[in-house]
């Protein structure tokens, strides 16, 4: 070949690649104007999402300093016992549920797709809906202390101090309806990150070569699934008690308050693990990039990420040591707890491991992390001491267990991730923070904090109880509440420099090189600024530190060499691939900006807020207004009918760009979505045979000395018509298959009408048999087990006149039956929910 | 801003009863060398108490060496080295430090606390003592061994050193949870159920216990004195306890009926047989006022008279302060009679 | 079988040995807290529960054991060392059958450390 022509060869080439270049920044450009905050791109909503929820960070160590004023002195008279019990509560919420999980989910959003050089992730409306949904519902948990409305029975929110509603007043529905909204954000998010690792990577990127992040992310979002929705079915059973009379908790009508705590601690154990798990995993990154060697023991942290996501479930009661238990039982958790230890320090060893087998370099992330195993091996030590019991005793609910979890967050969660943010600045904003002011930063938190929370310890000792507004001087305790309001003061003065810095400071800085760490991993493949469409083109990837193994390719990525190179019709693509080998099967069309996520969260949002005022017509209006609402998005943005079955993605090969069942990421979703309802189910059941466990007589006898119960007859229409609606649609499902529109409509309508003749009849079993909820526990339990599974019954019927509408409309056809697929897999979960509450209810009574 | 120059004055009547607190130690309890230690887990005067300290010094020693190796091997670690470990040596060090190691030490831990448990909760002896958690008091019955009628009392306990006492722990309204430090761990007091929780003092002693579960506006509030007392000491005193009030008439208690403080409270020997606030019948006896916080003088009880709610926020308690002060001092001065 | 003679190691064969200890915690814990709930003194034996306790704590450590033996085959009986980052489909099988084996070993313990009380403690108090 002359140097004419592959110079014009080389010229075509060029301006190929400039337009297409030119096409993905089009399909990818980011809103201006008003129109910016419609942007539901990852690496948007991620920048939000981190953001809000530093600043809630902000406002909740805000109170902690008030609470460390008023702790300086003793009988000090700064701030009132009703101020500062509201400060106390809403620091531990927010920081926990405003602060800790979503800035988990914050940072997974913003570094899961450039970590697996996917464009975005598979539902990108569902992550800015669980944005505005966490923000509407973050800013009205807070703003409630302006008007003094704020929760004031601690984080826990222990019944029946807050189901007495002449003791805490809307502060507690505040708190219930607030974080229930936001849990369900926290629950969107989780499926959204477990879709994303499982289905989203690049080609080739096999199981055993994932980046150890994504393996966190798996393990995390999979706890949040089975730890938020206890948490949940506790709300509602709650909600039921405050705002109906209800008892769950009420020991005089047959209820227990120690239930709440079961409730809570299912969740809040698990929850201190969702936290610290994925902080480990930013460490899990950065220690190979600067020990320049590639991680020693990957599986060991699979092990240990997936054992801690385990037994993190077996630990709740180590909470509550002190209510009473059998001591056999305590044992049981007891060991669970020591047993947790185990993987957590093979995750420690890891890392040391890593650092012996490499050649470290200095750097300001590497400093935050020798800050964090410093302090995060003290908590993890007083942590052994206080899973064993008899200390516990002593130690439970006093400064001990504050510093104790002090040291645990911020050791395990807050440094690794400031760690993370000095490591990962220059993948947002293209800049590094200042080294400089990095190392002032470091050493006033580090030293601040010991300052601060060492000598809780000894406070808790010598017998300074928690969650006290005052205590008295002259008992050992002044000099070390004095030391530790002065270093809580210090950490404040490293945080905020750190805010300056990154609100800022780094504005001034020039931009940074292209992989300014030398790291090995994806998301430092990108030039710096990123741009908006992410990866110019996606690689195949055959190595776990691919920057590190194949150095040419970024070359090969720019150049669009590699997979989905281009957006020829303009539309938003990324590549969906197998669970365990990442082979390609999908190239996957995601929707754009709107507005719709933004309205559907408002309108949800409304619908908690109004409830909170007892406003309950106008939250039902909003109601139906954000089921709409939701409705529309879904219309617009799911199951699309692409103009062409397949196309080519680039090396030779052809992907469809619709594919429906299993092989769908919907229907992951819906899977995964269903597991965690399902687990929010099992709470509901557990409630009601806790109280048989606890009552003498369960089910109560009626005044003919009978069982009470909703009888036989109602429940067992409700049976058959419930396995009859089930049955039809999988008949409407085999009618789509087989072409036959008409069917299918049939099919979905015919069920729907016997769906909602069982919901009726579930209903009219505890109706008819005169079961009053106000009375006792067990009537409430079967009425909320029952409007759980009718509830189901509702939104099921929901989705099957929306399938219908979407057969009418064509966009529901044999080749595109992603609805029908989805509904019928709900269906599936709906009528285990349904015939399993009709089996405990009917015949639970004849057992007992 | 008014509100927080009512805290003030409280925060001034706690100091006040502190002073007290330590004077009384050194007169009559020459044990304690002051109120430092009254409430602490570290000055251990109990079977579990002792037990459990003994345990944390075992521990924080251990875990005080683990620190200092574990970082002591990071520090080596990050250290520039000419020749870096090999992998399968560092996988070693995992295997080893990071999982046999761990293992077998948490299973010794676990095993010394899985035999210590049944041994700190053995039944207790023929005395057996009830205590009720109540916003934001104390409610005290004992049983005294062989029967007998059980003795009302409250906001201070007394145990005979050296025995195996019992306490039945209940609460009315919400959770609270009963701790002495110095004597064993906390147990808390649940709305529905009977908690058990076994003292056995070593020593005699002026001990504090507090409330370690949020009960509402007052829980820091919410404290108790424990003496410890030689057994025949005790028994004395129990059969005192168990009399009526030692000065029954006089103008302090006509006034005392008058204005229906008997709705109440109880003073037994005279009209006054409420049940709702803390029985009074010795309340001279006991070394503090209001559940732990006040000292039991005449000025801190002519205060909580007239103003219980700036001494303990939301306290059930109404304020007398619209009675002339000649009446208060008169019923502050029969209450002070009250041995 | 999920444990016994799955040809290939996937993530539920990596999930199933703590799924076992998962359950096994279950039974011991929801056991206990059944007898002790319905207990009419809490010093008397609980001779019957901790029998229980013992068998179902030999069978999820058989169960264990068995997935034990399965993922060492899917690491191909440790023929190949760590740290298994090729990315072939036999190197990812090895990779799942030694994190299998990791498992198994944290899930064997952890099941014994559970055990544990049901040894030491014979009441309910």
């Amino acid at each position: 070949m002359s140097d004419e022509t592959t110079t014009r060869h080389d010229g075509a080439d060029r301006a190929r690649q400039e337009a297409q270049q030119r096409r993905l920044d089009a399909a990818w450009e980011t809103p201006k104007g008003w129109r910016y905050w419609s942007a539901v791109n990852n690496t948007e909503v991620g920048v939000w999402y981190t953001a809000t929820s530093f600043l809630f960070f902000l406002f909740a160590g805000a109170l902690a300093l008030l609470m460390r004023a008023q702790l300086a002195v003793p009988d000090n008279g700064l701030v009132s016992a009703p101020l500062y019990n509201q400060a106390f509560t809403l620091h531990g919420t927010a920081m926990m549920f405003l602060f800790a999980v979503p800035i988990f989910e914050a940072v997974a959003i913003l570094l899961l797709p450039t970590m697996l050089a996917a464009r975005d992730l598979p539902f990108p409306r569902l992550s800015a809906y669980g944005y505005w949904c966490f923000l509407i519902g973050g800013i009205f948990v807070c703003g409630s202390i302006f008007f003094n409305a704020a929760p004031d029975a601690g984080w826990f929110m222990y019944p029946p101090l807050t189901t007495d509603t002449r003791i805490t007043g809307i502060g507690a529905d505040v708190w219930l309806l607030g974080l229930s909204f936001i849990e369900v954000a926290s629950i969107a998010a989780a499926v959204e990150l477990i879709v994303g690792v499982l289905k989203c990577r690049p080609p080739g990127m096999r199981i055993n070569t994932i980046p150890l992040y994504c393996w966190y992310v798996l393990i995390v979002a999979g706890m949040i699934l089975f730890a938020f929705p206890p948490l949940i079915a506790g709300d509602i059973l709650f909600e039921l008690e405050r705002l109906a009379g209800w008892p769950f908790f009420d020991p005089k009508r047959g209820g227990d308050p120690v239930l709440w705590q079961h409730l809570f601690w299912i969740f809040g154990h698990p929850e201190v693990y969702i936290v610290f798990l994925p902080s480990i995993a930013l460490l899990a990154m950065i220690i190979p990039t600067f020990a320049r060697r590639p991680i020693v023991g990957y599986s060991w942290i699979v092990l240990a990420a997936v054992g801690t996501g385990f037994l993190s479930f077996g630990l709740w009661v180590h909470h509550m040591f002190t209510i009473g238990l059998p001591a056999i039982s305590i044992g049981f958790f007891s060991a669970a707890s020591t047993a947790v230890a185990i993987p957590t320090g093979v995750q420690i060893f890891v890392f040391i491991a890593t650092m012996l087998a490499g050649r470290v370099t200095a750097s300001t992330p590497m400093l935050f992390a020798a800050g964090s195993l410093a302090i995060f091996v003290v908590g993890g030590l007083t942590g052994v001491m206080v899973a064993i019991a008899p200390f516990d005793w002593q130690a439970h609910d006093s400064y001990f267990v504050v510093a104790h979890l002090h040291y645990v967050l911020i050791g395990g969660m807050l440094l690794p991730l400031f760690a993370g943010a000095y490591y990962y600045f220059p993948l947002m904003t293209a800049r590094k923070l200042s080294d400089r002011l990095a190392r002032w930063v470091f050493w006033l938190m580090f030293a601040g904090f010991n300052i601060a929370f060492l000598p809780m310890h000894l406070s808790g000792l010598r017998g300074m109880p928690r969650r006290i507004f005052t205590y008295p001087g002259g008992m050992g305790l002044d000099w070390l509440n004095l030391a530790s309001s002065a270093g809580a003061a210090i950490f404040a003065a490293g945080v905020l420099l750190f805010t300056w810095d990154a609100a800022w400071g780094w504005r001034r800085r020039a931009n940074a090189e292209r992989n300014p760490w030398g790291a090995g991993t994806l998301e430092w493949l990108n030039p710096l600024p990123q741009p908006s469409c992410g990866v110019r083109s996606v690689p195949g990837i055959a190595s776990r530190y691919p920057l590190w193994d194949d150095p040419d390719l970024p070359r090969r990525v720019d150049e669009g060499r590699e997979y989905l190179p281009d957006a020829e019709e303009g539309l938003r693509e990324t590549l969906v691939t197998s669970v365990l080998d990442a082979g390609p099967i999908q190239c996957l069309r995601v929707p754009g900006p709107s507005f719709l996520p933004m309205v559907a969260a408002i309108l949800t949002g409304a619908v908690f807020i109004l409830t909170t005022f007892h406003l309950y017509w106008s939250g039902l209006v909003f109601g139906v207004a954000a089921l709409f609402a939701i409705l529309a998005w879904l219309w617009t943005g799911t199951a699309m009918v692409p103009e062409k079955q397949a196309k080519d993605v680039g090396h030779g090969t052809r992907l469809p760009l619709y594919s429906s069942g299993p092989h769908s990421v919907g229907w992951w979703a819906m899977f995964i979505t269903m597991t965690g309802d399902m687990t929010a189910f099992a709470s509901l059941l557990f409630a009601y045979f806790y109280y048989w466990t606890i009552l003498p007589v369960f089910p109560p006898l009626d005044a003919a000395g009978a069982p009470l119960g909703p009888g036989l007859l109602w429940p067992g229409l409700a049976l058959a018509a419930s396995l009859s609606a089930w049955g039809l649609m999988l008949w409407a499902r085999r009618q789509n298959a087989a072409g036959r529109a008409g069917g299918l409509r049939l099919g979905l309508l015919l069920s729907a009408l016997l769906a909602a003749g069982s919901a009726a009849a579930m209903l009219m079993g505890p109706w008819q048999a005169g079961l009053q909820p106000e009375t006792h526990s067990y009537p409430a339990a079967v009425w909320v087990l029952l409007l759980w599974a009718a509830a189901h019954y509702a939104a099921g019927i929901v989705m099957q006149l929306y399938a219908v509408a979407r057969s009418l409309a064509g966009k529901l056809t044999r080749e595109h039956d992603i609805d029908i697929q989805n509904i019928v897999l709900y269906w599936h979960f709906a009528a285990i929910t349904g015939h399993v509450t009709l089996a405990t209810v009917a015949l639970f009574p004849l057992l007992a | 801003m008014a509100r927080h120059g009512r805290f003030r004055s409280a925060g001034g009547m706690m100091r006040l009863k502190l002073g007290g607190c330590r004077g009384r130690a050194l007169l009559a309890l020459p044990v304690l060398a002051g109120c430092s230690g009254a409430q602490s887990a570290l000055d251990p005067a109990g079977f579990e108490a002792d037990a459990v300290a003994r345990l944390f010094w075992i521990m924080l020693g251990a875990a005080a060496l683990l620190w200092v190796a574990v970082l002591g091997l990071a520090r080596y670690a990050a250290r520039p080295r000419q020749e870096p470990w090999r992998h399968r040596s560092a996988g070693r060090l995992i295997l080893w430090c990071g999982a046999i190691g761990p293992t077998l030490l948490l299973c010794g831990l676990l095993v010394h606390s899985l035999l210590l448990m049944p041994a700190l909760r053995a039944p207790g002896g023929p005395l057996r003592v009830e205590v009720q958690g109540e916003q934001f008091w104390w409610r005290v019955r004992y049983h005294p061994p062989g029967g007998g009628p059980p003795v009302e009392s409250a906001n201070a306990l007394r145990l005979p050193v050296g025995q195996r006492v019992e306490l039945r722990l209940t609460s009315p309204d919400v959770i609270h949870s009963f701790w002495v430090p110095a004597l064993a761990g906390k147990m808390d007091m649940i709305p529905g159920r009977t908690n058990r929780l076994v003292l056995e003092p070593s020593r005699t002693g002026l001990f504090r216990g507090a409330c370690a579960e949020f009960c509402g506006a007052s829980h820091a509030l919410m404290a108790f004195t424990v003496e410890v007392m030689e057994p025949a000491a005790f028994q004395r005193w129990l059969a005192e306890e168990g009399r009526p009030a030692a000065a029954p008439a006089g103008e302090g208690a006509a006034l005392f009926l008058k204005n229906g403080c008997g709705a109440c409270h109880t003073v037994r020997g005279t009209p006054a047989a409420g049940r709702v606030g803390p029985d009074l019948t010795h309340l001279a006896s006991r070394p503090t006022l209001g559940a732990g916080i006040l000292d039991n003088t005449r000025a801190n009880r002519e205060h909580f008279i007239t103003h219980p709610r700036e001494i303990k926020p939301s306290a059930l308690m109404p304020g007398f302060g619209m009675l002339p002060e000649g009446e208060i001092a008169a019923i502050a001065a029969w209450l002070g009679r009250l041995q | 079988m999920l444990i016994y003679n799955r040809k290939h190691a996937d993530l539920w064969t990596l999930l199933a040995p703590p799924a076992i200890w998962a359950i096994h915690f279950l039974v011991c814990y929801a056991a206990a807290a059944i007898a002790c709930a319905k207990a009419e003194d809490i010093f008397a034996g609980l001779g019957g529960l901790r029998i229980l306790i013992l068998v179902v704590t030999l069978l999820a450590l058989a169960l264990i054991a068995v997935a034990g033996l399965q993922a060492r085959r899917h690491w191909g009986f440790g023929t190949d060392d760590p740290p298994y980052e090729q990315p072939t489909a036999d190197v990812r099988q090895h990779f799942l059958g030694y994190a299998t084996l990791l498992l198994c070993a944290l899930s064997f313990v952890s099941v014994v450390f559970v055990a544990l009380p049901a040894l030491t403690i014979a009441d309910c108090r």
